[in-house]
């Protein structure tokens, strides 16, 4: 009895989980032209004007396709034609002074504007490409990957 | 025939490994909206490379140090980043909304800022607006937390009574814990008694 108890504890506390997580949105996409995915878990979704974008979400865009998206410290990515940006981690708790940031711009093209977390603490932004790391003060800048 | 097929197969080995070493990814440094220029760092495992002027910009490939690149003109900007700049959204904009002393009330400044805050939320098309009240250090912290949320919430009110979308507003308060101007405790302050508005 005991077990089956557990058991429906952990199942409710498993399946409940990703509820409290989908309120901590890190962004949302402001602009889109043509075809861009965003993959989530196992979906794939088609981003559109206003959707949320969380923590994990891998972005890419189509031949034809680009992308705006203003996260929760005003941190903006802009993607052009054929590329592909993972949010790979992304906290954002003013209040409690937790900030952090990892993305990795995997191909393509971007133009990417620091936020608040670039103001506030530049070192918690991490962002990798598939030939080094971009270590950022304060600024905005366009970055063209070659991928693999 | 084997050594034919050796040949062959260096050849298009040759011819691989030259494709990806002119497959230069690339990094441009550019003002922000306000003019004002930073700096980027690029790092591998071979070292690293620093831009620090407008236009400005560090080359890699996977296998070398970082390189720094003569300035792009803003035709070879526009040319290799017309797209992804065609759709950066503007950055966001903010507002400050004040309140008469320990009361849900907007000063009559304040007041004036709905519009302009409409405009903007209208403008931009925005679906993304956070509410954030804020109190000043007088009185207790639990009394100032339920008075910044209430100020908050006075403030998402009014912008759905003038047809805002409640789906896009997200309200949060913080109490006295994120001054403007900081002060001892049990001080009043009017600058700290404020709702933020962003508009993203």
């Amino acid at each position: 009895m005991h077990r089956i108890v557990i058991f429906l504890l952990l199942f409710i506390l498993a399946a409940s989980w990703p509820v409290f997580a989908a309120d901590d949105f890190a962004g949302s996409v402001k602009n889109v032209q043509g075809s861009v995915l965003v993959k989530r878990q196992d979906m794939t979704l088609s981003a559109e004007r206003g959707m949320k974008i969380y923590a994990n979400d891998v972005i890419s865009t189509g031949k034809d396709g680009s992308v705006g998206i203003i996260l929760r410290d005003n941190t903006i990515f802009s993607l052009g034609p054929e590329s592909e940006l993972e949010l790979k981690e992304y906290v954002f708790v003013p209040d409690q002074g937790s900030f952090y940031m990892l993305a990795k711009m995997v191909r393509g093209t971007f133009v990417y504007v620091s936020g608040l977390i670039g103001k506030l603490s530049p070192d918690s932004i991490k962002i990798e490409t598939p030939v080094g790391t971009i270590a950022i003060r304060g600024t905005r800048f366009a970055a063209k990957i070659a991928g693999n | 025939m084997k050594g034919f097929v050796a040949i062959v197969s260096c050849l298009v080995l040759l011819l691989l490994l030259s494709a990806c070493a002119s497959q230069k990814s690339m990094i441009v440094l550019l003002p922000d909206q306000d003019g004002k220029v930073g700096s980027i760092e690029v790092t591998n495992a071979q070292g690293s490379q620093v831009a620090d002027k407008s236009g400005e910009g560090v080359t890699v490939d996977g296998s070398g140090k970082p390189q720094a690149a003569p300035p792009m003109s803003e035709e070879e900007i526009k040319a290799t980043f017309g797209a992804a700049l065609a759709v950066e959204p503007l950055p966001p904009q903010s507002f400050l909304l004040y309140f008469k002393t320990d009361s849900f009330d907007l000063t009559n400044g304040s007041a004036a800022l709905l519009q302009p805050i409409l405009d903007v939320i209208n403008k931009t098309q925005s679906t993304d607006v956070s509410v954030i009240g804020h109190s000043d250090r007088s009185g207790s912290k639990e009394y100032n937390l339920t008075l910044s949320t209430k100020r908050a919430q006075t403030v998402r009110d009014l912008l759905v009574g003038k047809g805002v979308d409640p789906a896009i507003l997200a309200v949060t308060s913080y109490g006295e814990a994120n001054p403007l101007v900081p002060t001892p405790d049990n001080v009043k302050e009017p600058k700290n008694r404020r709702v933020e508005v962003i508009i993203r």
